[in-house]
């Protein structure tokens, strides 16, 4: 059998064409090409040179509309045996390719062109075309003549028209030939044989038969003839001679070759006729030819020689003839009945060449399925052959397979399917894309067959030695199968791997992946710390606005916009790592150790860095590739490129993702991830990445640790942040705000310290104080509501929830490299630095209650009144105890004539581990800015002694108050006019009570403000209690008692001259007669004075009573056992004082016994107005109104 | 029955969801291989061949060597296609109709995504006994 056979092949007059001498491959490539243009030589082109020397045997000879049909067989081809029986079979010309500059001596050419052309005995003219001859050579072979001709060097075009001309000279020749040999077939009886009839020994009537047989071969030889002479007329009357012949002396074989040749006369014939029945008839007549063939098996030599191989080649002729789509049914039948003869055929090299043709007219109808299967049995034939050439023939054969099977090497998908990737890479976009077309994704799922043909190509690849192949092969194999390969098939092929790689040159590449999955697992984020902000030239705060702001998280009124650019939006810096998180999958049964892997990019302006992994069997890891991006402009990472089992390929995460989603839906083996363990496949958002200019970047530490900063409650601390510049680009703007929950514990921000070491210069560091206040654990809720709004671009909440961070925009200049900057350049943008203040709050000392105690110490009654408040040596004897400055903070209502102390008590607990140390301070009020704070910080270094609480111990602390009474509307105002003004004051004060209560609150806050408890512990954690609200609470309930004056006030006072002035005035007699002074000796009249005080604006009139009591408070003076004695009236006093007027009333006391002793004065006031009602807070108007004064100590001295 | 059958159900996509050899032959891998390759080979002519008939059952439509490929084709273009040695028309017809039915009650079920890989195990069961009966 023939390759490449069609009906037209009867009329192709063969020609040998022999390389001569040594021609390079590349050269007889281009001078075979040259050649192949001369396949048709209209027979009105060569009429010149073809000369009549006989009246042609070809009659009709078309001379205007003919042609001759060459058929050019490089490097020749053996004489087949059935060169009788077919013309066309013969080579009837052998063409010698010589090229000179590489065979110099001509004459060596043309003997060896003379015994090339002795192994074609068949052929008629031989024509030896020698290129590009030196000019020696050409003088020398213009006079060699023969067969010689030679190709002066010339331009192609000059070249071509030579090469046309010796082809017309060459046509011509044969066509003379022909004629030669038809004339001689025609007179002299030829013997035509085929391997058919050999031995038939022929019987005298068989003579005759033979005889006539002998005619109608002949005649048939003849119409071959005619047809290779392009003389179709001619060659079909002598074909019908033969036919008619043929089928008198039933040599079937010859008669259906006369058919077939006589359809190839038909077709020549009615070449460029459309005629409707013409195809109708070939197809009549072919399938004549075919039955004929099938007639002419003979039994006796079927094992030696058969028939059939013309059957079938006749049936592809057909099916070659018929090939089209409309025909398709028609063709398949024949190409069926064709690979059925398969089995029949002998000679193996025939089966393959025709599961060839099968192939290749199935590929022509667009069956490509069937086409793809011949082709394996191809190769399968191929591979019996089990030598490297048949291997090297199988390997391509099946590699042109696997596009019907869809497995084909990545490297022989070209840009045309790129539609289907594009399918791939939409849905990533889209996530949700239409069932179908995720279905036509894995319309390959013949996994049986894929492996099988993967492993044929393999087995093919290994054996032709081909290790780039085998290794695609093994890669593709092991990729998509290893669900279906046992572990130890696995091994095999990881063993293929790296054997195939060993045989490769170091850094080969391969289209086709191997192990391991990669896909996207992340990119992250920049870091906090170099996050980059849009820049917004228009406004002073340009970063804002870069981020979403308001309540929301997801804003729907913004979605169309944040879909496209914000939110998917990447922006690298050049010169600056970046990182991208990729998960590998190694699902096979072995230990996979990739060599490298790095990020591929191919827009060539990110410098990868590679790492290397080792994956234990059915494993994943997640990894970080990491890179520098080099240049400005988009970067686009599709994939990573893998050095692994001596390969470098490309890997793309695409892939991958279309392989995961169709594991999702069911329609790929298995999801390499899954059984690898890891997590649930999720969407990865591809973002686009740009690659921006250098930027400043600043790098921030806190000094002294980047640790948490523990704080108590309440604890105020400065902490130092540092800020370096480790960019290239300086810093020129920068502004600090905070964010997040309790931004009220930063107290201060050296904000100015920032902006007056700008610009920061690269490398340049500047360190900030921060003051922080640890906020208080129970209220942390509340303000996480109140601290939200007061950001809006807060974007990212710190991850330990509770602490604040200071959020530094920065950006370097407006344009690089000093351009001016133009309007339509982009600004570069800035960035954002969050330094999370890493506060950890532990509870502090814990508030328990606040009360209001209130504290009477009776006076000693002496000569003097007590003097107004000022006078710091009245107090000198305080019943507290207590001395040097503080006490100037106990202080006591001059009206009330005795210390009326206010404390407030503080019951503290302190449930840490650590001592407190507590320390109250009260700031002064009426000093100038300086003086309170020098006050202030002088009371609570050296004034109250520091109260110390334990750990886990509660205490209480005792905060003394002044002034309680007085100030009601403006303490420093009070102070000033006490002396002279005082009780106008303090009526105004009552009458203003009703009116302005909320005055009255006002001076309560002003006077807790002014209390502050600072508890420091350890060398430097101290801070200060937040008991605003207690003190509040405390005060509140006794407001009016605390801070009204009462209407009367008493005094008592002795009278007694006895005492010497100037006693008193001595400081040392003072010293010496302490015990003495204020006191009264027993059994000795003392007399005395009660002075009553009006604090109100109208006259009072009221009646007052004196009682005394001793110790055991029992009244002494009335009773039977009465130990003091009196003169004067000690009840019922009637007395009226004027408004803001005092009155005297004079007793005198006899005291029996020596010891302590306290006077009281009450008044009962009559009349009251409202104002005293109110003081009293009494209902009903008729009842008396009941005023009693503080008690009065009197010491009383024995005589003893 | 047939010495050799070799079942598959290929769906509208091409991609194979239901495979099965069916008969007494000893199973040999290649041999099983061969079925496979002949099956989708002969999916050209069945797509070609679908059109130009209004029947669901397309009788034998191609063969290789001694195998002989029936098809049977859904209305919804899921392709039955069976692979056996003998010619008993009726029975491959009976045997299609059966699997039709099976092939429809299985789409019936809500958590079958059509065109997917069939894998009930119950499915499997009734073709075989199917194949048993009319084979």
């Amino acid at each position: 059998m023939e390759p490449d056979v069609s009906i037209e092949t009867s009329c192709m007059i063969r020609i040998a064409v022999l390389p001569i001498g040594t021609v390079p491959p590349s050269l007889l490539r281009e001078y075979w090409s040259m050649l192949l243009r001369h396949q048709t030589i209209p027979l009105s082109a060569i009429s010149s040179f073809y000369t009549e020397h006989q009246k042609s045997p070809f009659a009709h000879q078309p001379w205007d509309s003919g042609s001759l049909r060459l058929k050019f067989v490089l490097g020749g081809s053996p004489p087949s045996p059935w060169e009788d029986f077919q013309s066309n079979r013969k080579i009837l010309a052998v063409i010698g390719v010589c090229h000179c500059p590489s065979s110099p001596d001509l004459d060596s050419v043309i003997d060896l062109f003379n015994s090339a052309c002795k192994a074609y005995s068949s052929s008629l003219v031989n024509s030896c075309f020698a290129f590009c001859p030196g000019d020696s050579q050409l003088e020398d072979g213009g006079k060699k003549g023969g067969n010689l001709r030679l190709f002066p060097p010339a331009d192609l075009q000059t070249q071509e028209f030579h090469l046309q001309t010796m082809m017309q000279d060459i046509a011509a020749s044969l066509l003379m030939e022909f004629e030669k040999w038809v004339l001689k077939a025609e007179s002299a009886g030829t013997i035509l044989k085929t391997p058919l009839d050999s031995q038939a020994t022929l019987s005298s009537e068989e003579v005759i038969k033979a005889k006539k047989r002998r005619l109608a071969r002949a005649q048939k030889t003849i119409g071959d003839y005619c047809l290779l002479a392009g003389s179709p007329v001619d060659a079909n009357a002598h074909y019908s001679t033969a036919l008619e012949l043929a089928r008198l002396t039933g040599d079937y074989f010859w008669y259906a070759g006369a058919l077939e040749g006589g359809v190839c006369a038909l077709l020549i014939d009615r070449m460029g006729l459309n005629d409707p029945g013409l195809e109708d008839g070939v197809r009549y007549q072919y399938n004549s030819a075919i039955l004929h063939y099938r007639k002419s098996f003979i039994q006796d030599n079927a094992q030696r020689v058969s028939p059939l191989s013309f059957e079938l080649e006749a049936t592809l002729k057909l099916a070659r003839f018929l090939c089209r789509r409309e025909l398709a049914r028609e063709v398949v039948d024949l190409l069926t009945n064709a690979a059925d003869g398969a089995k029949s055929l002998i000679d193996a090299s025939d089966r393959l060449i025709l599961f060839i043709e099968i192939a290749r007219l199935y590929g022509t109808l667009g069956y490509q399925r069937k086409a793809a299967f011949f082709s394996r049995q191809v190769a399968q034939l191929y591979l019996q052959q089990e030598n490297r050439v048949a291997a090297i023939s199988a390997m391509q054969v099946l590699a042109m397979t696997t596009k019907a099977y869809r497995v084909q090497s990545r490297a022989s998908i070209s840009e045309n399917t790129l539609p289907d990737k594009q399918v791939g890479s939409s849905h990533a976009d889209g996530g949700k894309v239409h069932h179908q077309s995720v279905v036509s994704l894995f319309e390959s799922q013949w996994s049986t067959l894929q492996m099988v043909v993967l492993r044929e190509i393999l087995i093919s690849a290994v054996r032709a030695g081909d290790p780039l192949a085998a290794w695609s092969a093994a890669s593709r194999l092991l990729r998509s199968y290893y669900p279906l390969i046992t572990p130890a098939g696995q091994n095999g092929l990881a063993s293929a791997l790296s054997n195939s790689a060993d045989r490769l040159p170091s850094g080969t590449r391969c289209a086709d992946p191997a192990l391991p999955f990669i896909r996207l697992y992340s990119f992250p984020l920049h870091p906090s710390q170099i996050d980059i902000v849009k820049r917004n030239l228009a406004r002073e705060d340009w970063w804002a606005g870069s981020a979403p702001s308001g309540p929301f998280i997801y804003t729907p009124f913004s979605k169309g916009e944040s879909n496209n650019s914000s939110k998917h939006e990447l922006i690298w810096v050049v010169g600056e790592p970046v990182q991208v998180l990729v998960e590998l999958a190694n699902p096979c049964g072995f230990d996979l150790r990739v060599d490298s892997i790095y990020l591929s990019v191919h827009s060539e302006n990110f410098d990868a860095f590679p790492v290397s992994v080792n994956l234990p069997p059915n494993s994943s890891k997640v990894i970080t590739l990491s890179g520098i991006p080099t240049l400005v402009g988009p970067v686009t990472i599709p994939g990573c490129i893998v050095h692994c089992f001596g390969v470098i390929t490309e890997h793309l995460f695409r892939d991958v993702d279309n392989l995961l989603l169709g594991a999702t839906q069911g329609l790929v083996l298995s999801d390499p991830f899954r059984c690898c363990g890891s997590a649930k496949l999720r969407n990865v958002f591809v973002p686009n990445i740009s690659v921006v200019p250098p930027l400043p970047l600043l790098v921030s530490h806190v000094v002294g640790g980047d640790g948490a900063i523990i704080l108590y409650e309440g604890e105020i601390r400065d902490v130092w942040i540092s800020l370096a510049n480790a960019g290239t680009v300086p810093v020129e703007q920068a502004h600090i705000s905070l964010s997040g929950k309790n931004q009220d514990s930063v107290i201060s921000v050296a904000y100015e310290t920032l902006k007056a070491s700008l610009p920061l210069n690269p490398g340049a560091e500047v360190t900030i104080p921060v003051t922080l206040k640890a906020w208080q654990l129970a209220f942390v809720d509340s303000d996480a509501a109140t601290g939200k709004s007061a950001l809006g671009s807060m974007v990212r909440q710190p991850r330990d929830g509770n602490s604040p961070t200071l959020l530094i925009h920065y950006a370097g200049p407006l344009s690089n490299s000093g351009d001016p900057p133009t309007s339509g350049s982009v600004v570069p943008p800035g960035r954002r630095l969050v330094v999370p203040l890493h506060i950890c709050v532990l509870q502090g000392l814990s508030f328990v209650k606040a009360r209001l105690l209130s504290m009477e110490i009776p006076a000693h009654v002496g000569e003097d009144l007590p003097k107004p408040v000022g006078v710091d040596d009245i107090y000198n004897e305080g019943a507290i105890g207590s001395e040097g400055k503080m006490e100037r903070l106990v202080k006591i209502d001059p009206f009330r004539g005795s210390w009326g102390l206010r404390f407030l008590e503080l019951e503290l607990s302190n449930p840490t581990d650590v001592v407190f140390d507590i320390s109250v301070s009260v700031q002064l009020e009426n000093s100038s800015n300086e003086d309170t704070l020098s006050a202030d910080q002088g009371s609570a270094e050296y004034g109250y002694p520091k109260s110390r609480i334990d750990r886990d111990c509660s205490a209480r602390v005792l905060i003394p108050l002044e002034h309680f009474k007085l100030p009601i509307l403006d303490d420093s105002f009070f102070m000033k006019d006490i002396q002279a003004d005082g009780p106008a004051s303090g009526r105004n004060s009552s009458f203003s009570e009703k009116n302005n209560k909320a005055e009255l609150n006002a001076s309560i806050k002003n006077l807790i403000s002014k209390i502050k408890v600072r508890w420091n512990s350890g060398r430097n954690s101290s801070g200060e209690l937040n008991i605003k609200d207690a003190i509040q609470a405390a005060l509140q309930t006794s407001v009016m008692d605390v801070l009204l004056p009462d209407p009367l006030t008493f005094g008592f006072r002795l009278v007694r001259s006895s005492l010497d002035p100037a006693k008193l005035d001595s400081p040392k007699e003072s010293v010496l007669s302490s015990a003495f002074k204020g006191s009264v000796l027993a059994h000795d009249m003392t007399p005395m004075e009660v002075l009553v005080r009006n604090n109100t604006k109208d006259m009072i009139k009221m009646r007052l009573s004196i009682t005394c009591r001793d110790v055991a408070g029992e009244n002494c003076i009335e009773g039977a056992k009465a130990t003091v004695l009196w003169a004067g009236v000690l009840s019922g006093i009637t007395m009226e004082i004027p408004p803001l007027q005092e009155s005297k009333h004079s007793f005198s006391l006899y005291f029996l016994v020596p010891g302590e002793y306290t006077v009281v004065a009450a008044a009962l006031i009559d009349d009251a107005n409202d104002i005293l009602r109110a003081r009293a807070r009494t209902d009903s108007p008729d009842e008396p109104i009941f005023c009693c004064g503080p008690p009065y100590n009197v010491r009383v001295i024995g005589t003893a | 029955m047939a010495t050799t059958a070799c079942f598959i159900i290929v769906s509208r996509n091409d991609i194979p969801i239901y495979e099965t050899e069916l008969g007494s032959a000893a199973k040999r891998e290649d041999a099983a291989q061969l079925h496979q390759f002949i099956l989708h080979a002969a999916l050209d002519v069945v797509q070609d061949l679908a059109w130009t008939t209004s029947a669901m059952f397309l009788k034998a439509i191609d063969r290789f060597n001694d195998l002989v490929v029936s098809v049977y084709v859904t209305a919804g273009h899921t392709r039955f296609m069976l692979l056996h040695d003998s010619r008993s028309d009726d029975g491959i017809k009976s045997f299609f109709q059966e699997v039709h039915e099976l092939y429809i009650k299985t789409l019936l079920n809500p958590l079958y995504l059509p065109g997917s890989r069939i894998t009930s195990s119950h499915f499997d069961t009734k073709v075989r006994g199917l194949g048993r009966k009319y084979l």
